[in-house]
């Protein structure tokens, strides 16, 4: 098993400064609505990270079947997106049952930060590691997601 | 331009007029942002013969410069209007989702004027604003309409008022997900324009001049922060953590309307009580990794149900010591009931323990009341918050703030009435940090110790420029707020938390603004931006009418010394006031009755 980012809401503050250091890394500039992860904030109790969990939980691969040009695939572990082939068609940023996935020229998703994710970095509390996980590790977020 | 969103937004609710304008590099340069730009903006805008509920009042919402981007403790916005607590200019500030997703969006600043015929929601999705029908949601409290405003509207973040605000209590607060502007009565001029909410989804970029920079220094400054000793006990205890060394240690928490300055019962309002009981896991504001707010609930027995994101120092005092309210349950629910109704819970706590002192004096009856209001009654805070909140029976009164209410009860009440300004005081009892009682007396929004945060260099001894600082005495105050004030300023400017003080003092600044934008400032051209925007809201108060009585301290803090603890017969006479108060005028370059000086203003470029 590889490591990959697992999600502890309880430990969550609701601080979002992974949404934000993640889009910084990755776009060279700060926006939540391009980070490969989110903090879902459905009411005062909640605060949820939704992360990319490489397709652990779907037996049925979401994004990587949802691909009508074979774009994506796992490598070392990793669910990689070749920006060659994607014609950002949209199907798996709608295949993700987490939301995060984002659109624009091509697809983006969660690279694991080429196996040093800053999101873990900056995480002040624990709610985000990077560690092996099985698929009942992201249970209690797959009713989470929701668009906004 | 780097770090901005690049415009700025005006909309009239009367006409429906919208327009843009550019945020321009000298405006960043001279006013940075939040703080310094809101009050340059609300200036140029506002004409001083305007009162706070009329419907040309500017109100100007503005995000900090460093405000939406990965800076630690960086994520705070504000709203600046004129008060209608205290006719000055005030603003507050608070640490929601909304001043980023603002920025997002494209805008630096928004400035509202006008009132709308009906209720309304202004919605900003990025280039597309637009007024929106508020009915459905006028009544609701501030959690349920953000939940139904955020799923109806299809945005990310709103910042709305409660029914407070709708039926203008005075000191009606702006919350965005159970973060508030509290102070000052803000919310209260939302009411006033019929504006239920602010409702905000942004997507555009935010540039930063040198990323990898940023991430460096947000990496060693996180490393800091997290082996410091405030983060341990802030992130663990919330704000509330040295409740009892303020208490005990140095015999300054106002308690029974400011009576008395130890709290005896305070073992459960003390954090370390209750946090390992109640908390279920830390909160942080947006983009901040020091997480001081506690997910607080209740379980059982009579307050069950109860759950907020507190309780805050402030208001364990307010609701708290000065009601003599022992009971944390009560205590934490009287703070969601002033939270979801949207009223400040300083000024309520301190017109509900005002109150409480007129019915242990015999001036006001339980029957005058409806109800046993009285020190040491956990339910009647709960119930008076409630009255307080919905306009309802003597909350009706106390609605106007202490100042008011006083002088409708007449029989020399005022004597008994704290406030500054006509601003209930926080929790500092000032007889025993003087410099902070000067504090109180300048700050332009009133009784308030944020402006210039000189209590903890008092109470500690020492901070930034200063060494064996002695609380008891009134030499040398006047510079020391005079710095303070400038330097707190350029924390709301640059929105960064000003509990990040002790870790990150101005030039700290220098290199996350030289990443960020690009730019090269000094220590001195940064803390002259914050005495440039304190010129600039002097100048207001002046012209508004402000003169040197309006500084005065309470009587009761000038004529009744300390009764017990350990500042024991603390006492800031009247010749004291007025010294620390010359003093002030001249590290400040003011006349005698506060109006800035030529020569201070040319140096300052505002004139």
């Amino acid at each position: 098993m590889v490591a990959v980012l697992v999600s502890y809401p309880e430990n969550c503050t609701g601080c979002r400064f992974c949404e934000m250091i993640c889009s910084l890394y990755h776009e060279g500039a700060v926006n939540t609505k391009k980070a490969r992860l989110r903090v879902q904030k459905p009411d005062i109790m909640n605060d949820i990270p939704l992360v990319c969990t490489q397709c652990i939980t779907c037996g049925d691969r979401c994004c990587i079947d949802s691909c009508p040009e074979d774009a994506i695939s796992v490598v070392d572990g990793v669910v990689t997106i070749d920006g060659g082939l994607c014609t950002a068609c949209g199907n798996c940023k709608k295949a993700c049952p987490y939301g995060v996935i984002w659109i624009d020229k091509t697809a983006h998703k969660c690279d694991l930060c080429g196996g040093d994710p800053m999101c873990v970095k900056f995480c002040p509390s624990g709610a985000l590691r990077f560690e092996e996980a099985d698929k009942d590790s992201y249970a209690s977020l797959l009713t989470a997601w929701r668009d906004d | 331009m780097h770090a901005v969103g690049g415009k700025i937004l005006y909309v009239d609710l009367t006409t429906g007029e919208m327009r843009t304008e550019e945020t321009t590099p000298d405006l960043v340069k001279e006013y940075l942002g939040g703080d310094g730009l809101a009050v340059k903006l609300f200036t140029d805008n506002m004409d001083p013969s305007v009162q706070p509920l009329d419907a040309s009042n500017v109100l100007v919402f503005a995000p900090g410069l460093f405000t939406g981007l990965p800076v630690p403790t960086g994520g705070k916005c504000l709203f600046l209007s004129r008060s209608p607590l205290t006719g000055t200019i005030a603003e507050s500030v608070m640490g929601g989702n909304i001043g980023a997703e603002f920025k997002m969006a494209g805008y630096d600043a928004l400035v509202i004027t006008g009132r709308s015929e009906f209720p309304c929601v202004l919605r900003v999705w990025d280039d597309v604003i637009d007024i929106k029908g508020g009915s459905p949601y006028w009544g609701m409290v501030t959690r349920d309409a953000q939940e139904a405003i955020r799923r109806d509207l299809r945005v990310s973040s709103v910042a709305c008022i409660g029914p407070a605000g709708e039926k203008l209590v005075r000191y009606a607060t702006i919350d965005c997900e159970d973060r508030q502007c509290g102070r000052a009565g803000l919310g209260t001029v939302m009411g006033s324009k019929n504006l239920k909410a602010i409702a905000v989804r942004g997507t555009k970029d935010l540039t930063i001049a040198d990323p990898e920079e940023l991430i460096r220094l947000d990496l060693e400054l996180q490393n800091t922060m997290e082996n410091s000793g405030a983060f341990m006990d802030d992130t663990k205890y919330g704000t509330g953590e040295f409740l009892n060394w303020v208490n005990e240690e140095r015999g300054v928490f106002p308690t029974r309307n400011w009576q008395e300055s130890v709290f005896e019962d305070r073992k459960e309002i003390d954090p370390y009580y209750w946090a390992p009981r109640y908390t279920l896991r830390s909160k942080g504001c947006f983009g901040c990794t020091k997480a001081c707010g506690k997910l607080f609930v209740v379980q059982e027995g009579k307050y069950s149900g109860t759950k907020l994101d507190g309780i805050e120092y402030e208001t364990l005092y307010s609701l708290g010591g000065e009601c003599s309210n022992p009971d944390i349950e009560a205590l934490a629910r009287a703070n969601e009931v002033c939270d979801l109704l949207g009223i400040d819970t300083i000024s309520a706590g301190v017109c509900i323990g005002f109150t409480m002192e007129l019915v242990e004096r015999g001036i006001l009856s339980t029957d005058d009341l409806g109800m046993e209001c009285r020190f040491g009654n956990p339910d009647a805070v709960v119930e008076m918050s409630e009255m307080i909140g919905r306009r309802e029976g003597f909350g009706k009164l106390l609605g106007e703030g202490v100042m008011r209410a006083a002088s409708e009860i007449g029989n020399d009440v005022e004597r008994y009435a704290m406030h500054v300004k006509g601003m209930e005081p926080p929790a500092y009892d000032v007889r025993g940090i003087k410099g902070m009682g000067l504090g109180f007396m300048t700050s332009p929004r009133g009784a308030c110790h944020l402006r210039s945060g000189v209590y903890a260099l008092n109470l500690v001894g020492k901070f930034w420029r200063w060494d064996n600082v002695d609380r008891f005495a009134a030499e040398g105050k006047g510079e020391q707020v005079k710095a303070m004030e400038d330097f707190m300023t350029v924390y709301d400017s640059l929105g960064v938390c000003k509990f990040s003080r002790g870790f990150f003092l101005i030039e700290g600044y220098i290199p996350f603004i030289r990443a960020i934008l690009d730019e090269e400032m000094s220590e001195e051209e940064i803390l002259q931006v914050g005495e440039r925007v304190n010129n600039l809201k002097q100048l207001f108060n002046y012209s508004v009418g402000v003169r040197r009585e309006d500084f005065y301290l309470p009587r009761r803090l000038t004529e009744e010394p300390i009764k017990d603890g350990v500042a024991k017969g603390a006492i800031i006479t009247e010749k004291e006031m007025h010294r620390m108060l010359d003093d002030y005028l001249d590290a400040r370059g003011w006349d005698n009755d506060g109006k800035p000086g030529e020569s201070k203003l040319r140096e300052l470029r505002l004139a």
